[in-house]
């Protein structure tokens, strides 16, 4: 316990899900956590106030991560109230409909389908890194994590859009780790499998399910709180030697 | 939250009393009420439910009350009606159940009542449902019809949701009256359905009622019972037996007492790639409403020979009962239950003394038990709530002997074998009692048309009245076209 004392940990998408579970482990954890919220103000509010119950501590602040003057302005209230970020998780993304059987096929899509996910994947990644690089540098330390998905490495279901922009996310967060390594921040990525149950994966179907169960070696479905040990660890000195790396947290599913 | 349970047909404007039962799970709480008649409303409800089974539900053919069952199941399986929503919001907190497992077992209990499994449920019993409808030619000359009776009466429990449906569906079939008393533990699902039929077809309105009495009742039971033609009871065997002391004996009771099922695992099935879908499918027969149903395995017999060793079986059951815990929780249990878990673990952990070679495995919250035993071939219900036990076999002569004493126990066998050992095990399993063979991890979804405890569902409930072939060939001589 108290591994994140002292720290200020930013969670983007945090009112609920997995973001939710990671703004939670990181308060038991001591952390400060900015639970980062887009529409769902009341969620938000409970998780910071979970945060302060399990021992850290929690502040709700809105603010769309895909629109650059939301994160400055976010950013810009976190120092001003906080005096520094140490961690940056952007879990955040445009909702996603995880269904196999509804989901478009590679001819169905359009340029605007992908710009959609990039933008939710990248782009609100990109404004976020930028808004506390100047702090981080200054600080001479920081670290990133980038929840991107385990589809990257296998494409079970081509959610085509959804993958392909958290593949440019894992090549982003690379080279910003080889370009920010120098500066002591440290920029890694958690790729979970399949997380149930979410907002974005309750439709999945149990077959799909069971399928995926049937070819992990540890034979269950990532539950929500699972992805959040993995962040922790790439969030602490633990992997103070890691960056640029990408964790996946899928029971083995990938390897 | 408050919400009404029970259903009654008109009987004017009645003022009737209600019981509150609570419940509570997670911090929320519900308050359900429950229809408490006096016997004069009782026999009133007896009365117009008589009649209008008679004059109304008689009226109907099979083939249209299968369609109104059909049509009420299909908004049941739809995920976004009143009654599906509430389903999936109020069952979890009347029965503690996980609500991934409530909202999954509806589903493939409900699909079992859809048109095509209800007409398979007729044919499997009646060979031809119009039986129910007309006087049929049978071979044997003469003709028959199947008449169900004016009034069933059907005393639920409530150890499994939904449960209700199978004795009141096959009650409609037959084109019965039907009360049913709710069970305390869950009086909700058969009320909706109720009101679900009366929405999908209003004149159905006064053929059934769902209420709700003391269990013990004495005197109400008996006058209840004298006015049924068919009592059908489910609990356990001291509860029915003190039902059975009290039907008249001109009131058929049909009841469904206390039983054990378990598994069987063939070596065949335990081969490096299969092994595992075995166990988990046997696991899934577990966690289903924890081990409540009357179909719940309490025992795996598992073969010596196979890839995967018997002990091996209940290590990897052990990690599949640990990842369904995260997956669909086990329900909270009571202080009775946790209770009789602890002494029931207590005692199994002196017997590995005695058995060093044995195995209990869990997680430090008692969530889950697998006791693995080997050279000690018995038979003994589990103290249910994910605890399992697995027990090595070498042939299935050994496992026979033991099992047989308990005849009137047995019901499900889930079966993992290859089709010979299947057929052969089945030939001897039903010798010794058993009466239903199923694949694991169907264990708790028995198809439609099942012999429930190897009795027929519907076929129970009718009288089937003959027209001998003398009677037809006599009128003849009388008919007035007669040369």
């Amino acid at each position: 316990m108290g591994n994140f004392k002292g720290k200020v940990v930013l969670v983007t998408g945090a009112s609920r899900g997995i973001g939710a579970s990671i703004a939670l482990a990181f308060a038991a954890e001591g952390a400060s956590v900015v639970v980062n919220y887009v529409k769902n103000r009341e969620a938000a509010e409970k998780i910071a106030e979970t945060c302060i119950e399990v021992g850290g501590d929690g502040f709700p602040i809105q603010a769309d991560v895909t629109s650059e003057s939301d994160v400055n302005e976010m950013v810009n209230q976190v120092i001003l109230e906080m005096g520094k970020i140490d961690v940056v998780v952007n879990n955040a993304f445009k909702p996603y409909v995880f269904n196999p059987d509804e989901r478009k096929l590679a001819w169905e899509l359009k340029w605007e389908d992908y710009q959609e996910q990039i933008d939710g994947a990248v782009r609100s990644a990109h404004y976020m890194c930028q808004a506390v690089f100047p702090m981080m540098k200054k600080q001479s330390h920081g670290s990133i994590v980038n929840v991107i998905s385990n589809l990257v490495e296998r494409p079970i279901v081509p959610y085509h859009e959804y993958n392909t922009a958290k593949t440019a996310l894992m090549g982003y967060s690379r080279n910003l780790a080889a370009e920010l390594g120098p500066f002591g921040i440290r920029v890694n990525c958690v790729a979970p499998g399949l997380v149930y149950p979410t907002s974005a994966s309750k439709h999945t179907k149990e077959e799909m399910k069971e399928l995926i169960i049937a070819q992990t070696p540890l034979r269950r479905i990532a539950l929500p709180e699972d992805i959040a040990g993995p962040v922790l660890f790439l969030a602490s000195d633990w992997s103070k030697f890691m960056t640029g790396q990408t964790l996946y947290v899928d029971g083995g599913f990938v390897m | 939250m408050k919400e009404l349970a029970g259903y009654l047909p008109c009987i004017g404007e009645e003022e009737v009393e209600t019981k509150i039962l609570t419940f509570q799970k997670n911090g929320k709480s519900i308050e359900v009420e429950v229809p408490l008649l006096t016997t004069e409303q009782m026999n009133k409800v007896i009365e117009t439910v008589k009649k209008a089974s008679t004059d109304i539900l008689k009226s109907f053919s099979t083939s249209e009350i299968v369609t109104i069952i059909d049509r009420a199941i299909e908004r049941l399986l739809d995920r976004n009606s009143l009654y599906r929503q509430k389903a999936e919001e109020l069952l979890p907190i009347v029965t503690g159940y996980d609500e991934e497992i409530i909202r999954l077992g509806l589903t493939a209990y409900l699909k079992t009542f859809r048109k095509h499994e209800l007409q398979r449920f007729l044919v499997e019993d009646l060979g031809n449902p119009v039986l129910l409808d007309d006087f049929q030619p049978r071979v044997k000359g003469g003709f028959s019809k199947a008449i169900g009776p004016t009034l069933i009466t059907h005393i639920w429990s409530g150890n499994v949701p939904a449960l209700p449906l199978w004795s009141l569906i096959s009650g409609l079939l037959v084109k019965a009256g039907n009360i049913g008393k709710a069970p305390s533990s869950e009086p909700l699902f058969s009320s909706w359905f109720a009101h679900l039929l009366v929405e999908v077809e209003p004149r159905l309105a006064d053929c059934f009622a769902i209420v709700w009495w003391k269990g013990g009742d004495e005197e109400r039971e008996a006058s209840i019972f004298e006015q049924s033609d068919v009592v059908v009871g489910y609990g356990g065997n001291a509860s029915l037996q003190s039902l059975q002391n009290r039907m008249p004996v001109t009131t058929r009771f049909l009841p469904f007492g206390h039983k054990i099922s378990f598994g069987v695992v063939s070596q065949s099935s335990l081969d490096s790639r299969k092994a595992w879908k075995s166990v988990h499918q046997a696991a899934l027969d577990v966690i289903r409403y924890d081990q409540q149903g009357c179909y719940s395995p309490h025992i795996f017999y598992v073969q010596h020979g196979g890839n995967v060793s018997p002990r091996e079986f209940a290590r990897l059951m052990a990690n599949e009962l640990e990842n369904f815990q995260r997956r669909f929780p086990r329900r909270d249990l009571s202080i009775e239950e946790s209770v009789s878990l602890s002494s029931w673990r207590q005692k199994e952990e002196m017997t590995i003394l005695a058995h060093p070679q044995n195995e209990i495995l869990g997680n430090e919250t008692n969530d889950w038990t697998v006791v693995y035993e080997e050279h000690n071939i018995h038979f003994a219900p589990s103290s249910l709530n994910r605890v399992i036990k697995v027990i090595s076999f070498e042939n299935i002569e050994d496992i026979l002997s033991s099992i047989s004493p308990h005849r009137s126990y047995l019901q499900t066998v889930g079966i993992a074998a290859d089709p010979k050992e299947l057929f052969e095990w089945a030939d001897s399993l039903g010798k010794i009692g058993v009466t239903r063979i199923t694949a694991l991890g169907s264990m708790t979804s028995p198809e439609a048309g099942w012999h429930h405890d190897g009795r027929f569902n519907l076929l129970d409930l009718v009288n089937i009245v003959d027209i001998e072939s003398s009677a037809k060939e006599s009128s003849e001589q009388f008919a007035p076209y007669v040369d």
